[in-house]
């Protein structure tokens, strides 16, 4: 329970694991350049996303943050744990729809992979991985009642997700064109477009919803005691960046290059 | 003569024959643009004339007031909306090099697939579904509560009640039940007789196609009614856990069947209901709207799926523990797991034909890499689930209903809780069963026969259950209406659970593969598994939602009406089947010999319709004259029995308590709840 901990442990607690996060995407990518062993980037990736679920996503949470409050049905703290469980129940269903996407790439490309940008893929994909350890710090920073860090740390985040789509959307997506990864080329290409895409539509409405948030703190409507909105757009932002870390390696590092 | 002095329904007749005119022969124009052929007598115009005559004889019969209802709203706005989204479209398209604007059916294909989108929200948005969410995003609250207009008029309107919604529902699956019917009825007379009668080709493929699908949504919101209407009651929840996305999730199925039925003004499709690729890529417009209205209905399913199960473990009643649930309460938690993931599959499934066919991205084209084996493994991941989602709510209604009138207590109440929940996880094991015949790689047809065989085990679990509660109970002489529907479920459920390991097991479905062996078959398991329990507890729960009884006589005839010629129907299928009659055919070859029986089966299916006639007749003829009964009909000792018809807003006055067994009919001194 992040408010019962003082703000330096959990300001170390969100650094440490950004950085566990940020050497295992450096050596994953070391592992792709060298001996590309699937099974490696595989268990590094479930490690990052465990990593992700539990500190960042808090997804403990679901068992009941605390007990007590189970007789007063109209109490916020009962119907937070009620929203929370039908946010996260969303988000498996989402997990199916990139699932599938994902049984898409290897059915299509089976062990290949498309000729991509790999500096612009390590760049984007550590801007995402930066983005949602300021995600982390905003929401910390809510809990605690300082608005003034949350805005901080919030803009930054809507910032970094604004970068990413550029990134991908505008760079990635025409330098993939030139290198001859054309949607209506093959079917490859198509997956990578498809996946890209559909990734870049969720991390867009994860910005909007972070400007939503961001406006009603504004307005005042949150504080460290009732921000259930805030916490549904920073889980569903840790969310885009889990998707992302299972995309990362099935799209850049896995498969020989075709 | 003055319009408004005459009677309501001389004002809906004379609306009703203008707007089928009105509908019929704009869309036989619409269909001359197209093919320069003008056909009065259009099929499809004419099934879409009858949409367009039912709203003009609803708007004609209740005047003004009906504009202002959130149907018509919402169905408006779906227009413009349609229309503005494919200029939006047609005017980027004019932007672009190399592009015509518009097409074939006014619009392009693009415009079609962006209007159908942007009319689907705009329903949503006109009707008034989106309104609280607007003003959440905005930081205003809003009421947590709203209140319901009385008498008809709340039906038509946005409502968070539940229950509202589950009569909503209700009514809506009702509604694409006889479109559906109606669209068979059409291809079963095609059918009659060897040789082509009164349809072409075409029309008569979009029918078979659209026969299915709006069944499968119509049974998708006939569950969905059924489950919303009941879960709250049965958990002693005075309402769902989100209200607002409940009723976003029936309003969305609205605009979704408008969609799936608009395919047949667009050129219809000749894929069959699996809108199988590379056929798909060749068909006329017709399929997008069908992919687009069945990815929009996708997300009434999910949502309401996700409502549900969060209903369920949020908000039960005290000392309602995991095996003091009612059994339809854990059928409806096992159907909804299927509901909330496996849905995204068939979602993304369409959704990449729909980016071939209109960006060109050829995930399916297999001169590009593509292959066109993957849609059918995206297809059936949800599409053979989806059958347990049918299917397992209807068989917890047998379970429900079965000790009540047998005053027993339910045989094996944990293993036919878990049975649901087993059947439910190893449906996800078995897709590529529907695949045995398509190329896929062969190793792969045996691990699918067992695990499809494996589900047997947990449908015979059930099955065992129900015979042992049925044995050596008093039978009453005079057999309710419900109980009737509940033993044809049962004994037709069987028929399609036997025929169901022949085509599992690879070296015989090989043979019956695209027979009609499997059409009676299917059949036979959705009547047994949904039809005939629906019916169960429509006829059983009617009197908790209106406070009126269905009149038995009529239900009786319903029936008696119904259960031979349905069996007679779906046997004579297999047989047919069995000598080689193909499925989805137009026409057959005399000399096989099949035209008496195709007559025969085409006289069943009307047999059918007409007792579904009958139960309409019975619905309409209660509500208007039928005697209040406010008790407990049934002798039940489910909650929702305990408390006076019909039930008030918020459901109970106070919460109960559960403190015994909620099947120990028969047993002294128990009691399921306290009130």
């Amino acid at each position: 329970m992040e408010h019962h901990q003082n703000s330096g442990n959990l300001l170390r607690q969100g650094v440490n694991v950004f950085i566990i996060l940020a050497v295992l995407t450096a050596l994953e990518f070391a592992v792709a350049v060298t001996s590309a062993s699937m099974l490696l980037l595989v268990t590094m990736a479930i490690i990052k996303a465990g990593l992700v679920l539990w500190n960042y996503m808090h997804v403990s949470k679901l068992g009941g943050e605390d007990e007590g409050h189970e007789d007063d049905r109209e109490s916020y703290a009962f119907k937070t744990e009620t929203n929370r469980l039908g946010l996260w129940l969303f988000l498996l269903s989402d997990a199916f729809l990139f699932a599938g996407l994902l049984v898409t790439r290897f059915n299509l490309m089976g062990l290949t992979r498309l000729p991509l940008n790999q500096t612009l893929g390590l760049v984007v994909t550590s801007v995402l991985l930066i983005s949602s350890f300021f995600m982390n710090r905003a929401e910390v920073q809510m809990s605690q009642g300082n608005k003034k860090g949350f805005t901080t740390n919030i803009v930054i985040t809507i910032a970094l997700g604004v970068v990413f789509l550029l990134g991908v959307l505008g760079v990635e997506w025409r330098l993939a064109a030139a290198e001859g990864v054309i949607a209506s080329a093959n079917a490859a290409s198509a997956a990578f477009y498809m996946m890209t895409g559909m990734h870049a539509f969720h991390v867009l409405t994860g910005v909007i919803f972070l400007l939503i948030v961001l406006r009603n703190t504004g307005k005042g409507l949150y504080n460290e005691e009732k921000h259930w909105p805030v916490e549904a757009a920073t889980v569903y932002w840790h969310f885009i960046d889990l998707v992302w870390i299972f995309f990362y390696p099935a799209l850049y590092l896995i498969g020989r290059l075709m | 003569m003055n319009r408004l002095t005459q009677p309501g329904w001389v004002r809906g007749l004379l609306s009703l024959v203008f707007g089928l005119a009105l509908g019929s022969q704009g869309l036989a124009f619409l269909q001359f643009l197209a093919t320069k052929t003008y056909n009065p007598f259009d099929v499809g115009s004419w099934v879409l004339g009858s949409v367009v005559a039912a709203l003009t004889f609803f708007a004609g019969a209740g005047g003004k007031k009906v504009f202002h209802l959130a149907l018509m709203r919402g169905l408006g706005w779906q227009f413009l909306g349609t229309l503005a989204g494919g200029f939006l479209a047609e005017f980027l398209r004019a932007l672009l090099p190399d592009m015509e604007p518009f097409g074939k059916f006014g619009f392009s294909e693009p415009a079609w697939v962006l209007g159908a989108i942007v009319g689907a929200v705009s329903f949503l948005a006109g009707a008034g579904v989106l309104t609280d969410w607007f003003k959440w995003a905005k930081g205003e609250s809003t009421p947590e509560h709203h209140h319901d207009p009385d008498g008809w008029e709340k039906y038509f309107g946005v409502s968070l009640d539940h229950k509202v919604i589950g009569v909503q529902y209700t009514f809506t699956s009702l509604l694409l039940l006889s479109y559906g019917g109606l669209f068979a009825l059409l291809f079963r007379t095609e059918l009659a007789k060897s040789g082509m009668q009164f349809l072409d080709l075409n029309v008569y493929n979009t029918l078979m196609g659209l026969h299915g699908m709006v069944m499968i949504v119509s049974i998708l919101l006939g569950i969905a009614g059924v489950m919303n209407y009941l879960v709250p009651l049965l958990l002693g929840a005075p309402d769902m856990a989100f209200p607002r996305i409940n009723a976003f999730s029936f309003w969305i199925a609205v605009p979704a069947a408008v969609l799936l039925l608009s395919s047949m003004a667009l050129g219809g499709f000749d894929t069959g209901w699996t809108g199988y690729p590379p056929l798909a890529l060749r068909a006329p417009v017709g399929i997008q709207m069908f992919y687009v209205g069945v990815w929009v209905a996708g997300w009434s399913s999910i949502l309401g799926a996700l409502n549900l199960i969060v209903s369920v473990l949020r908000l039960r009643a005290k000392g309602m523990t995991a095996f003091k649930m009612p059994i339809f309460v854990w059928a409806a938690v096992a159907t909804s797991i299927i509901s909330l993931t496996a849905t995204q599959m068939i979602g993304l499934a369409f959704q990449l034909v729909i980016f071939q066919r209109v960006v060109g991205m050829p995930f399916f084209d297999a001169a590009k890499g593509g292959n066109p084996i993957l849609f059918q493994h995206l297809f059936w991941f949800y599409s053979h689930p989806v059958v347990y989602v049918f299917i397992l709510p209807g068989l917890g209604i047998i379970s429900e209903l079965l000790p009540v009138f047998l005053r027993k207590p339910l045989f094996g109440y944990k293993w036919i809780a878990m049975s649901s929940l087993a059947i439910a996880l190893v449906g996800f094991l078995v897709w590529a069963h529907h695949m045995f015949a398509s190329g896929m790689n062969e190793y792969l047809r045996v691990p699918f026969m067992y695990s499809t065989l494996l589900v047997a085990v947990p449908t015979g679990v059930k099955f065992f259950s129900w015979v042992a509660t049925i044995w050596q109970a008093k039978i009453p002489r005079d057999m309710p209406t419900p109980l009737l529907f509940v033993f044809a479920g049962i004994f037709v459920f069987l028929l399609g659970g036997l025929s169901g390991p022949p085509n599992a097991t690879v070296s015989t479905d090989l043979h019956l593969t695209d027979t009609y062996f499997i059409v009676g078959h299917f059949h036979d398991t959705m009547f047994g598994g949904y039809v005939f329990p629906f019916f169960a507890a429509l006829y059983y729960w009617f009197p908790k939602v209106f406070a009126k009884r269905l009149d038995e006589k009529l239900g009786k005839i319903h029936f008696w009406l119904m259960t031979p010629s349905f069996i007679f129907l779906t046997l004579g299928m297999m047989k047919i089947g069995l000598l080689g009659m193909r499925r989805r055919i137009a026409d057959y070859d005399p000399a096989l010999g099949f035209d008496i029986w195709h007559l025969l089966l085409t006289i069943s299916a009307y047999l059918v319709a007409a007792s579904v006639l009958i139960f309409f007749i019975n619905v309409y003829k209660t509500l208007k004259n039928g005697e209040p009964v406010t008790g407990n009909v049934w002798n039940s000792r489910s909650p929702e029995w305990q408390v006076p018809s019909p039930m008030p807003a918020y459901n109970y006055d106070r919460p109960f308590e559960v403190v015994g067994e909620p099947y120990d009919y028969g047993v002294p001194g128990s009691t399921y709840v306290k009130m």
